[in-house]
């Protein structure tokens, strides 16, 4: 590995060298040479040092305005967030809150700095949406920053040859088209960025359009929330952004949202939903989901209605007419019309038993009941929602509205529309992309990629070179957001702070950086830019003292978007509702319906190079290093499909792809869903060539959902890896497991749990077991865990935790395939019931630290051995490899290491490595270790400081990300601590614990909460 | 090959008024010798021996070139994974462990039980055992992740101040397992050391005088000799004995220890052991019959030998079909709810076809032994040996990897298939096992000539000069038997 203690030869003085720019710092030669020293793929020569005097200069000037950053020393201060050392202490890592931004939300991350090294990503508590925890791809975004695969420096491309360049040639290339740009004022200049909430960025580009006004400005983002603002827009005239507040909330109705999964706050909505469903709290939620596919809040709903994607419009105005007709609401005198138009919708042709009870549920919880819709859904439904929201006077209550971001931008749809309407009308002379990936993602019948390649000057800033790039002129690397200044808005509208923890590792310039550099003679750096827009929000008044806090924190207070409730204005609205017609739309073998879903790991498609995404498993189909089409077991019996069989999509219009197929159960019969974001050619080594690129078949007409499809089998087998049910399972497995399920995974209806809160107990069988030796104890701590399936939502937050701490390799789809996955904790999924409607189960499995360790005494070597805090230790330098402590593992939560999978990682991607765990080679066995690096590190501070430790105090990873606290770890012998509480639930079980082999691991049981009334009719 | 084509002798009957001899076709001390030496002492092996040994040692090649690739790459090259962390390699393990389990059954076990039919076939039996445990040993020492660190299984004083974990059923595995490989050796080579002696005697090179006298360890054939040989002969075979019936109960212990549903097992100990001789006299008859064919020993290895391992081969397949039944029994009566779905899981599961190979082949084939024509057929039982052998492989399949495939949750169920490095390297263990035979049979006495001497009628005390030569073995008629074949009394 080049060495990264080296510092860089320092350029000449040029006064206050700290405060200079990092952009400066990046443009000059010296710098320059240095980066290609530290991360070179040939670094050869050898570096003079600095002088000492300049050297120390420097570093006691940065740490006395700032503390300690990192090896790579970003010229500005950041101010560390929780513990600010006097002097730097290597190997005592430093924790810097920063944000990250996707599609335009920014969610608040909290980064580990390892010796200058951004190594693990958690969230920010004090950031309004994470509030500590961080979704899994927020905690994979590290990989990406070490990805060697990432766009290194600028190049450009003229016929087929492309040639590296340099930014200074950038630079006079830039001058020359601006100026010229200039004279016509920037007639004929696009701007194509992806969706951004950032107040420079914005400032950026009003410095822009001043300069170049007749610049056109666009935003496209493939997977957006439009419909949202344009359903609102319909109902009141303003689009809102909706802001649901799921603990005040006692009945949820969701239209195919998906709150607690791929919701931009989910994390804040998952805590909150949790936070309404205690059982033993005073009132527990009850959640009516509508969908076509498996979301996340479907596997959470105590009822779950399937029915395709197009049909839930017609259900919203059922629920609609019901709520306006039949539940004694008070309809205000404008929303009369409304009503009469409603009458047609009283005949309910879709879940007639259903609709009724709900609307009733709805109204008898006037004020704590709220509506949701998905992304996917209409604007018609959208409107609708907010209408009922309205009526059901949950506005202000259960669901707050704000105006949304940049309420004048055309939808990300008529944006790219618009751009390829003027491509061809030979308009455009000139686009600067700014991030995204349009010739991938944009709809396909627009053609996009084909005439970009045309276009004369265009620029693309991306982290990588991907599709787009490979079309444009110039390719110009961007930073990443751990190396990069910035600022962002999170959901709420809370400011962000997006500071670099590391210089950049390439020549990456981010999009203000790059526009700055265009339109000024002397370009302002990052930080300059940034610094310059908080002062406009925060004001000259003690600015830096505010700084330096909004650095700390992360966020800025205060900064949050207003609430609105605007009226609904019943006009637009009355005239889309006369004009839809009360039949549901036919489904059938022949003619399905297809929708579109990003996928729940890799997104759009950007982070299909992320191997740590790639392999997570999806929450319910445990599918890795795949996409597919999610088809209905009715439909694949229909069809003769088999589960992984190659099938041809095919619409009316004759566009096709061919996809593998997974018969999912609880899929909409005539529905299929398909994950985007994959099948990419320039993805980089990781993501290229994996899956089925189904933006083939999104086009303008259907970006969210579009029927008229028809499938056909192929007949032939495609691979899939998947982490559970690696091979399909048989009949008589099928029987086992159902009849399995019910003793691992333990659940109650509320009302049982309520009458009989210790109906576990009850049921076990009464047989003590004795020991046959004096068994050890543990006097002094006895570390366990509790893990409530009430809480677990499945969204494998604690997997990506898990492997970012602990080192976990990754091993690839044949290795998947082969079931050598590595995750330490897994999620394990079942269905219950019928496959067309079943329930879903999650239930987290990590090694569970049994007293009586099978694994222990099978081992030859004593490598997994205990130690006498009661952790089953696993000693990777004894361990010859045997794998005799899997087999007799019954939790199967043992991982082996087949190859040397680290073998083939770039010096760059190691850098990731926490230095705290060990890496394991080949030939050993690893599994979980309650994160024993944790435990140490606050047991060697407790000790030093000469105090005990307090509960709470020890977070592994995996508990530290649960965004709904469903993991809670502790001291068993401390019976005030929350993990010993829970120990103690009359909900509490050990999952196996029939083997005497003592966990240490309890699970609580799920409650869920039907309505009593439908439980009845499902029994008939 | 000098093998006259002969008619099979029939020397199966039971007749309470004559005892059947055990070397047929009129052959003295003589003839014996000849016949049997002669077979080692030709200047040049025949070209069948050439082409075998030209197929077996190119697949030991191909056995040490998977391993080479498997130590550089890691056990990833096998089709493992979790949940069937063990699979082929521990499969062929206890397999090649239970051949060589006949070998010393035939010359202990029967030695003490006074069987004289033994020694026609226990120089091949043991033989056979030396060079199946040979092959059984490479597989453990192969299949741990890290194999340069093997050796930490050994209890040896060392800086770490790390003894092994006794607790463990894989190190009792190490030393039953190498216990018995040195039993074995040491009884075959005190058994063989007339023998060498009488091939010294005969040699006519000057390689061979080396060879063989160093071999003989100077032996002279005097009475103190005798003497020396028999006692330590009776003494290895009582040490011998009970390593028979512990080796296969440790290997079981591997899995009986385990909690592993359908590992967990207090059957195995005894259904392991009469698994491992059900296989090993299958393969010997699997070896024998070809061989006596072949170099010409149907008048020493007779139709009554055949018959007799049948018998065995008929009680243990017996016996092992037993314990099938009662693993079910158990499985249902025991009331343990992944007991029973372990052995529904393998008789209907994925892998029922195994399974069902396994009954088919170790339960059902053998029965046809109660058919006479069978057990006096050499070509039959040729074809159900090589049943049993197939089926006893796919009983230890079974057993590892049905068990493993599905254990106590149902979300890391698994399958297993084997990659073609694992069928390379145990196709490649064949090689490796019929490559020592062959020079087994090239250069070392096959038949065991002194012993077999013991019970010709020759040796009878009132028979000629040899009288009370080796008499411990020997068959003393009683008045009214014939003293040879042939007399009339």
């Amino acid at each position: 590995m080049p060495s990264i203690e080296k510092e860089p030869k320092w350029p000449e003085s040029q006064g206050r060298t700290y405060w200079r720019s990092l952009r400066e710092l990046a443009a000059s030669s010296e710098y320059r040479q240095y980066v290609e020293r530290a991360f070179p793929p040939h670094a050869a020569e050898k570096l003079d040092g600095p002088s000492r005097r300049e050297f120390l200069r420097v570093i006691a000037a940065s740490l006395a305005l700032a503390g300690a950053t990192g090896c790579r020393w970003p010229k500005e201060t950041i101010v560390p967030y929780g513990k600010r050392p006097d002097n730097r202490i290597p190997g005592v890592p430093a924790h810097f809150a920063t944000a990250m931004e996707l599609g335009g939300v920014a969610s608040g991350l909290l980064v580990t700095s390892y010796d200058g090294r951004p190594i693990k990503i958690e969230g920010n508590p004090s950031h309004p949406i994470n509030q500590g925890a961080a979704s899994a791809i927020e905690q994979a975004s590290v990989l990406e920053l070490y990805d060697p695969d990432r766009s290194r420096r600028p190049s450009q491309r003229d016929k087929d040859q492309t040639t590296d360049r340099s930014w200074d040639e950038f630079a006079t290339y830039a001058k020359e088209r601006m100026t010229a740009w200039r004279a016509q004022k920037g007639k004929g200049v696009y701007v194509l960025s992806e969706a951004s909430s950032s107040p420079s960025l914005s400032d950026m580009r009003q410095c822009w359009l001043e300069a170049l006004p007749e610049t056109k400005w666009l935003e496209y983002e493939p997977v957006s929330n439009d419909n949202e603002r344009e359903g609102t827009r319909l109902a009141t005239g303003t689009p809102l952004l909706a802001h649901p507040k799921l603990d005040r909330a006692e009945i949820i109705l969701s239209l195919e949202a998906d709150p607690l999964g791929r919701h931009p706050a989910a994390l804040k909505l998952a805590r909150d939903f949790i936070v309404g469903r205690n059982p033993d709290g005073e009132s527990v939620n009850r959640l009516y989901a509508v969908e076509s596919y498996y979301t996340t809040t479907g596997a959470m709903a105590d009822h779950r209605l399937i029915m395709p994607s197009g049909s839930i419009e017609l259900f919203a105005l059922y629920i609609c007419a019901e709520l306006f007709h039949k539940q004694n609401l008070e309809i205000p005198e404008n929303l009369q019309p409304i009503k009469v138009a409603l009458e047609p919708f009283l005949d309910h042709k879709i879940y007639p038993k259903y609709i009724p009870i709900i609307a009733k549920e709805l109204t008898s919880h006037k004020g704590r009941s709220v509506i949701l819709a998905g992304p996917q859904q209409s604007e018609i439904v959208h409107a609708l929602v907010y209408l009922m929201n309205w009526l059901l006077d949950s506005i202000g209550k259960t669901i707050t509205y704000t105006e949304a971001p940049d309420p004048k931008r055309a939808t990300h749809l008529d944006a790219i529309r618009s751009l390829k309407e003027d491509m061809n009308a030979g308009i455009v002379q000139a686009l600067i992309i700014l991030g995204g990936n349009p010739a991938y993602d944009s709809p396909v019948d627009l053609n996009l990629p084909g005439e970009l390649a045309n276009l004369e000057h265009t620029i693309h800033l991306s982290l990588y070179e991907n599709e787009t790039s490979q079309r444009c002129r110039w390719r110009l690397p961007r930073a990443h957001f751990l190396e990069s200044w910035g600022d962002a808005r999170a959901y709420d509208g809370t400011i962000c702070a997006i500071q670099p923890l590391i210089a950049p590792l390439y020549e990456g310039k981010s999009a203000i950086e790059l526009l700055s550099s265009m339109l000024e003679e002397k370009p302002q750096s990052g930080y300059e830019i940034v610094r310059r827009v908080m002062k406009i929000q925060m004001g000259e008044a003690n600015f830096e003292a505010r700084w330096q806090t909004f650095l700390h924190d992360g966020i800025l207070s205060d900064s949050r978007y207003n609430e609105i409730t605007p009226d609904v204005t019943s006009a637009a609205l009355l005239d889309v509702i006369a004009n839809t017609s009360n039949e549901p739309i036919p489904f059938g073998k022949d003619k399905l319906e297809l929708v579109f879903v990003p996928d729940s790991k890799i997104y759009d498609g950007r982070f299909s190079n992320n191997g740590w995404l790639q392999e997570l498993p999806d929450y319910h189909t445990k599918l890795t290093w795949d996409n597919a089409a999610m088809i209905s077991p009715a439909l694949a019996e229909e069809l003769s499909v088999r589960n992984g069989e190659m099938i041809l999509l095919r619409y009316e219009d004759r566009r096709e792809l061919e996809i593998a197929a997974y018969i999912m159960p609880g899929q909409a019969q005539y529905s299929i869903m398909l994950p985007l974001g994959y099948g990419r050619t320039a993805a980089g080594r990781a993501g290229n060539g994996v899956g089925f690129n189904t933006y083939q078949l999104r086009t303008t007409s259907a970006m969210n959902c579009r029927t008229g499809l028809y499938i056909e089998p192929l007949g032939y087998a495609y691979p899939l890896a998947m982490t559970q049910d690696h091979h399909f399972i048989d009949l008589v497995g099928m029987r086992e497991r159902e009849r399995r399920i019910g003793e691992l995974i333990r659940e109650a209806d509320l009302d049982e749990y309520k009458k009989n809160p210790d109906f576990l107990h009850q049921e076990e069988a009464h047989h003590t077991v004795h020991p046959l030796w004096k068994e050890q104890e543990y006097p002094n701590h006895k570390w366990g865990m509790a893990i409530d399936l009430n809480s677990c939502i499945g969204c494998n937050a604690c997997v990506a935790a898990c492997q970012a701490e602990n080192n976990i390799p990754v091993v690839g789809k044949k290795q998947v395939k082969n079931g050598r996955e590595m995750h330490w904790i897994r999620i394990d999924r079942y269905f219950k019931g019928d496959a067309n409607e079943p329930e879903i189960a999650h239930q987290p499995v990590a090694c569970v630290q049994c007293e009586n360790a099978p694994c222990e005494q099978v081992c030859p070597v004593a490598a997994t051995t205990h130690d006498h805090e009661g952790l089953n230790a696993m000693v990777y330098n004894r361990c010859i490899g045997t794998r005799y402590c899997s087999n007799n593992c019954p939790y199967k939560v043992r991982r082996f290491n087949f190859f040397n999978y680290q073998k083939d990682l770039q010096d760059m991607e190691k850098m990731q490595y926490n230095p705290d765990v060990t890496v394991r080679s080949r030939g050993v066995m690893e599994k979980c270790t309650y994160c024993t690096q944790r435990i140490e590190a606050v047991k060697i501070a407790a000790k030093n400081d000469g105090r005990a430790i307090a509960d709470g105090e020890i977070i592994p990873a995996c508990a530290q990300t649960c965004p709904t606290k469903a993991i809670v770890f502790g001291d068993l012998n401390n019976k005030q601590s929350r993990a010993a509480q829970l120990h103690a639930k009359s909900r509490s079980y050990f999952m196996l614990g029939e083997l005497n082999i003592k966990p240490r691991t309890a699970y609580l049981a799920k409650i869920r909460n039907p309505n009593p009334e439908l439980a009845v009719e499902e029994d008939v | 090959m000098n093998s006259t084509v002969m008619q099979e002798i029939d020397n199966t009957y039971n007749d309470p008024a004559r005892r059947a001899e055990l070397v047929v076709g009129g052959n003295d001390f003589a003839t014996l010798t000849d016949k049997v030496c002669s077979l080692v002492e030709r200047p040049q092996p025949p070209r069948e021996w050439y082409i075998a040994l030209a197929v077996s040692s190119s697949l030991t090649l191909v056995m040490f070139a998977m391993i080479g690739y498997l130590i550089l790459t890691g056990v990833g090259v096998w089709g493992l994974n979790i949940p069937v962390a063990w699979g082929w390699a521990i499969v062929n393990f206890v397999f090649w462990v239970g051949i060589g389990h006949a070998g010393t059954l035939i010359s202990a076990i029967l030695f003490l039980f006074r069987q004289k039919w033994r020694t026609s076939i226990n120089r091949f039996a043991e033989a056979m055992t030396i060079f199946a445990v040979c092959c059984a040993g490479i597989f453990p020492g192969i299949h741990v992740g890290r194999v340069w660190v093997t050796y930490w299984l050994a209890p040896y004083p060392n800086q770490m101040q790390m003894w092994p974990n006794f607790r463990s059923p894989l190190l009792w595995d190490v030393f039953a397992v190498s216990t018995y490989a040195i039993v074995s050796v040491m009884f075959w080579y005190v058994g063989m050391i007339p023998d060498l002696a009488t091939l010294r005697d005969r040699a006519k090179t000057k390689t061979r005088k080396i060879f063989y006298g160093l071999a003989a360890l100077g032996w002279r054939g005097s009475h103190r000799h005798w003497h020396r040989h028999e006692c330590a002969y009776l003494i290895l075979a009582a040490l011998a004995t009970p390593l028979v019936l512990s080796v296969h109960s440790v290997v079981s212990f591997d899995f009986a220890v385990a909690q592993l549903p359908g590992w967990h097992s207090t059957i195995f100990p005894p259904y392991f052991v009469a698994g491992a001789i059900f296989s090993g006299f299958a393969m010997v008859i699997t070896l024998i019959v070809p061989a006596r064919k072949f170099f010409g020993l149907k008048e020493i290895v007779t139709l009554r030998h055949l018959e007799n391992m049948c018998k065995i081969i008929l009680l243990t397949g017996s016996i092992v079909g037993y314990s099938y039944a009662i693993e079910f029994f158990i499985a249902w009566y025991g009331g343990n709810p992944n007991e029973t779905f372990a052995f529904i899981n393998r008789a209907f599961g994925p892998y029922a076809w195994a399974y069902w190979t396994m009954i088919s082949c170790n339960v059902i084939a053998p029965q046809v032994f109660w058919f006479k024509k069978f057990r006096t057929t050499p070509w039959m039982m040729l074809i159900v040996a090589i049943f049993v052998n197939i089926g006893m492989w796919f009983e230890r399949f079974v057993i590892v990897v049905t068990s493993l495939s599905r254990d106590y949750l149902p979300s890391s169920w698994g399958y297993y298939s084997p990659t073609w490095v694992d069928i390379l390297t145990f196709a490649g263990s064949f090689g490796l096992f019929f490559t020592l035979f062959l020079f087994f049979l090239r250069f070392l006495p096959m038949i065991a000539m002194a012993e077999v001497k013991t019970v010709m009628p020759q040796a009878s005390l009132l028979y000629g000069k040899h009288r009370g030569v080796g008499d411990y073995h020997g068959d003393i008629p009683h008045a009214h038997e014939p003293k040879y074949w042939g007399e009339k009394t």
